[in-house]
């Protein structure tokens, strides 16, 4: 069995503001591999991006991080940041969501590409154009060549987001994290942009990080998903297994919130009730348990750990959906 | 897209916000927010104690009107903390007195801005078209104007005086507080809030006095608080130039002149009413500064 | 301000029948430029006809000045009527503004040199004064605001701030004869007065605007860094092309030099530009103490002598340079943000 590309143990980040501690990622573990994509998933605030930043160490100053991130073996918590540096872009990339604000407004898409080339390679300023030019044309932006003298605000967002991963993929990345690439885009370029993520992936052999709130972006693109609650894993599976058996009730509800075309018209939309956890003030017991409708008082008073439950799908729950068994009837109240 | 100059204020310099970072703070960070507010306000507050109450309460000497006889005592002479002039005035009266011409001018000075010009400028942003239009340039004359033109004119025609130092920085102090009050006004005017209020059947003058104003006003103190600062330096330039107040009444512009001609024989007279100036600029910039950063990290 | 997909970059026909003239007339930025060149015209106006009515209220008249106190009325008259301020007020402001649109200023009363002489001479010095006062502040502010915001709160960033905190709270002319006292009384470094031209020694020239430009610049290199370094900061902790930059593993210092300077520079820019405008305010005083014989020196005395040309010429030439400062801050943006530059309309 190959050696996973990435992998995490136990993350744990923390913010210190004003005073107190808010803890946005609580214990996270998972792993990437060469040529997969895992999907994270979760609402904002679950501490999907936080992780994802801690990843790249590119978290502010008050972020306190510790566990384990493992890339190649090679351990990047607490790594200097000139090798943190060196592994940006170079072999860790990242695309962000707004291309409106990613890009630098003054700068011209073309000195923005090939300054992620000079960085990581000796390469002459024609040969880096040619790169640039190259790595545009396999984002698949038309009119690479004029495109190249622009600015951001001259293309649409679209045409953006591929120059951003045209930026990320310069260095020849091994894992590429694409952090809400498509949340800000309208419904047909984001099929255009994951669509072009796949191909790549098929052709660069790269491992896909793709974090989204979409549980359908997941369920098209990804091989595994991870769904995060407060900063926590609360199930994994592979995307065939999970979405066959949904286990945890706030996975569940995920799924119930997505509108459907088979739904009647004037269906009430079933929104997940209740309100985001606040990370500062976590009860004991289970994150989920104010909004959850299984909730029993083991959920309130002790937090259930993730665990293999079945061979290949794991999750954090008293209570799992789709269980008749008398284990889940047992404990009802 | 409207220009950068549009709505910005010309010829008022605005010291830039240095303000704390989020999240930053701990003990430390929570002394330095409070040093912030508070140390200014009491440097402030011992300045005007000590320029308009501690004469009247204290044993300070007439600033005027001095003996001959006592002329250029040094410093530490008994009964003259700084020593006396060169016709006899006690030095430390002449520094409150002085302070204490300079901060009237200042207050004055502002308040009429502030009141003036805020609400010519709050009009202007709130109503917008072409009496916007009139305002503003009317302003822009005013600023263009060199001050110094008027400043003379005034105290060639009337005499130079308080009065008049007051009435030629006004003519500096309206235009600038005006383009600000605008400026604010145009950024208020965009928000929600003013189109629920103005929806729900609130009057314009009511609009403008209750939401409006409180939403502009921290800005124009602010302002405020950082103009005070240049108000009084150019106060004691026009009293350097012998426009503003004239001697024998001591500002610490007019001091400072006639301090310059002895300067390196002694230079205490020079130097102590250049202190003074510092520090009152000083404090009324740090408490400026830190009530800008407290209003705008809200 | 929606994001704009460019045209087709295929000419289309249209295109190509379009000149490069009818460009630049059609272009934006001219009618900007007109525009306001247009507004600032009524400003103009308005700013001479005040001082004509201020100067024209002041107690005496040129005559009377020239004359002296022992004149009798009679020549003080004839005087008048010579040089021509006998006549009515909107006659006199009539008779200079139609000079003023063939682009003749008038003649001093006083001396009788052209008006556009005396300005000639002077303004270049007031001018390099203002020029080397710039170069001064911005020279020193911008790498002190680059440091700064390296290490946001940091000793190098906290101290600098106290400094120049303190240097903002110096009055100008205090800080002049400070630096005169020290540097000319007490040291003999450089000279207390007094103005040398360039042709005569390009060095002396400098050291004699050495003290002055330190004057005024101190209190705009502290405003500049301050407000650099403001900018930078924020633009390093919440604008995303930051984050990107960082995430292509771009270093620090290039992360501020390349990227965060760009877009810190407008407002710099502007400050600069703004400045501009009041700084012949500032130099009035400034030349006063040095004996320096620029426009400020001149717009002075000329007060003081009722000699009306010369005090309009000077207060126009003043108000001319604010409305072109502020347009010259507002063309710069323009020119230099892409996003304006290359706008909907390429």
């Amino acid at each position: 069995m190959t050696a996973p590309l990435l992998e995490l143990d136990d993350l744990r980040v923390d913010f210190r503001q004003s005073g107190h501690v808010v803890r946005a990622v609580d214990g996270l573990s998972y792993q990437a591999d060469k040529a997969r994509t895992l999907a994270l998933i979760g609402e904002s605030g679950s501490g999907k991006t936080v992780s994802a930043r801690a990843i790249m160490a590119l978290l502010p100053d008050t972020a306190r991080v510790t566990g384990s991130i493992r890339y190649e073996g090679t351990e990047l918590v607490g790594l200097s940041e000139r090798r943190m540096r060196a592994l940006r872009g170079n072999q860790i990339a990242m695309v962000f969501q707004d291309p409106a604000r990613s890009l630098n407004p003054t700068l011209r898409i073309g000195a923005q590409i090939t300054e992620a080339i000079h960085i990581h390679r000796q390469v002459s300023k024609a040969e880096a154009h040619d790169r640039a030019v190259e790595l545009m044309e396999l984002v698949r932006l038309p009119a690479a060549r004029e495109r190249f003298r622009q600015y951001p605000h001259q293309l649409s967002g679209g045409m953006r987001q591929r120059v951003m991963i045209a930026i990320a993929l310069a260095g020849d990345p091994r894992l590429l994290i694409a952090d809400e690439a498509t949340t800000a885009l309208d419904v047909t370029t984001q099929a255009q942009i994951m669509e072009l993520l796949r191909d790549l992936q098929e052709r660069l052999g790269m491992a896909l990080i793709m974090i989204s709130h979409d549980l359908g972006l997941a369920a098209s693109y990804a091989d595994e998903v991870l769904v995060m609650y407060a900063g926590r894993a609360v199930e994994r599976a592979a995307t065939q297994t999970l979405f066959g058996h949904v286990r945890m009730p706030y996975t569940r509800a995920l799924l119930g919130a997505i509108p459907r075309l088979e739904n009647a018209p004037h269906t009430t939309l079933a929104a997940v009730p209740g309100q985001p956890p606040d990370l500062a003030t976590q009860p004991p017991g289970c994150p989920f348990a104010p909004r959850c409708p299984e909730v029993t008082d083991k959920c309130r008073e002790t937090a259930p750990p993730l665990a293999e439950q079945e061979p290949g799908h794991l999750w954090a729950c008293w209570h799992p959906c789709g269980l008749e068994d008398s284990a889940a009837e047992e404990v009802a109240v | 897209m409207a220009a950068p100059t549009e709505g910005l204020v010309p010829g008022v310099l605005e010291p830039a916000v240095v303000a704390p970072p989020p999240g930053e703070e701990g003990r430390l960070g929570r002394l330095r927010v409070l040093g912030g507010i508070w140390l200014p306000a009491l440097l402030v507050a011992a300045i005007f104690f000590l320029c308009f109450v501690w004469p009247i309460i204290g044993p300070v000497p007439s600033p005027t009107g001095g003996s001959i006889l006592n002329s250029n005592d040094p410093s530490f002479t008994p009964g003259h903390l700084f020593g006396t002039d060169a016709t006899g005035n006690d030095e430390w009266s002449r520094l409150l007195y002085g302070g204490r011409a300079s901060l009237e001018v200042a207050l004055a000075v502002t308040a009429v801005g502030l009141i003036v010009g805020g609400t010519l400028g709050a009009f202007a942003g709130y109503v917008g078209g072409w009496r916007d239009g009139v305002i503003m340039r009317a302003l822009d004359v005013l600023i263009a104007f060199p001050a110094l033109v008027l400043a003379v004119a005034i105290a060639e025609r009337l005499g130079p005086g308080e009065l008049h130092a007051i009435w030629a920085l006004s003519f500096f102090s309206v235009p600038a507080f005006g383009r600000l009050a605008r400026a604010a006004t145009l950024r208020v005017r965009e928000q929600n809030f003013i189109a629920a209020a103005r929806l729900s059947g609130t009057g314009h003058v009511r609009t403008l006095l209750r939401h409006v104003v409180p939403n502009i006003l921290p800005e124009l103190i602010t302002f405020a608080l950082l103009g005070m600062g240049i108000i009084i330096v150019l106060e004691g330039a026009l009293s350097f130039l012998g426009l503003g107040i004239p001697p024998p009444a001591p500002s610490w512009g007019n001091m400072i002149a006639q301090g310059e001609g002895i300067l390196s024989a002694q230079p205490k007279f020079v130097l102590l009413p250049s202190a003074a100036l510092f520090i009152t600029v000083v404090s009324f910039n740090l408490l400026g500064e830190s009530m800008r950063a407290r209003w705008t990290a809200r | 301000m929606s994001s704009t997909a460019s045209a087709p970059l295929s000419a289309s026909p249209r295109r190509a029948s379009t000149g490069a003239l009818t460009r630049v007339v059609r272009s934006p930025l001219l009618r900007f430029v007109g525009r306001r060149l247009l507004v600032a015209i009524p400003v103009l106006w308005g700013v001479t006809f005040l001082t004509f009515v201020v100067i024209n209220h002041l107690p005496g008249n040129a005559a009377q000045q020239l004359l002296g106190v022992n004149a009798t009325p009679q020549e003080v008259h004839q005087l008048a009527v010579k040089l021509g301020v006998d006549k009515p007020l909107l006659s006199q402001y009539g008779t200079w503004l139609s000079h003023l649109v063939q682009g003749d200023l008038g003649h001093s009363l006083a001396s009788g040199q052209s008006v556009t002489s005396i300005l000639g001479t002077d303004l270049p010095i007031t001018f390099e004064l203002i020029a080397y006062a710039f170069l001064i502040s911005l020279g020193l502010a911008i790498p002190i605001a680059l440091v700064a915001a390296r290490r946001p709160n940091g000793i190098f960033d906290r101290t600098s701030m106290v400094f120049s905190m303190a240097g903002l709270s110096i009055a100008n002319y205090i800080l002049a004869l400070i630096l005169v006292y020290f540097f000319a009384v007490k040291l003999n470094w450089l000279p207390a007065l007094g103005w040398v031209p360039p042709n005569k020694g390009l060095a002396t020239n400098i050291k004699y605007l050495t003290l002055p430009a330190i004057s005024v610049a101190l209190s705009l290199m502290c405003f500049y860094t301050r407000q650099l370094r403001a900018d930078l900061v924020q633009q390093l902790r919440t604008e995303d092309y930051v984050t990107t930059a960082r995430a292509k593993g771009v270093g620090e210092w290039r992360v501020i030099r390349h990227h965060a300077l760009r877009n810190s520079a407008f407002g710099l820019i502007t400050a600069v530009a703004l400045n501009l405008g009041t700084l012949l305010g500032v130099t009035v005083i400034i030349e006063q103490i040095f004996g320096l014989p620029g426009i400020g020196h001149e717009l002075l005395s000329a007060i003081n002598s009722r000699d009306l040309p010369v005090v309009e010429g000077a207060v126009f030439v003043f108000a001319l340079i604010v409305v072109l400062a502020n347009l010259l801050a507002d063309l710069l943006y323009a020119a230099l943000d892409p996003r304006v530059k290359y706008g909907s309309t390429n």
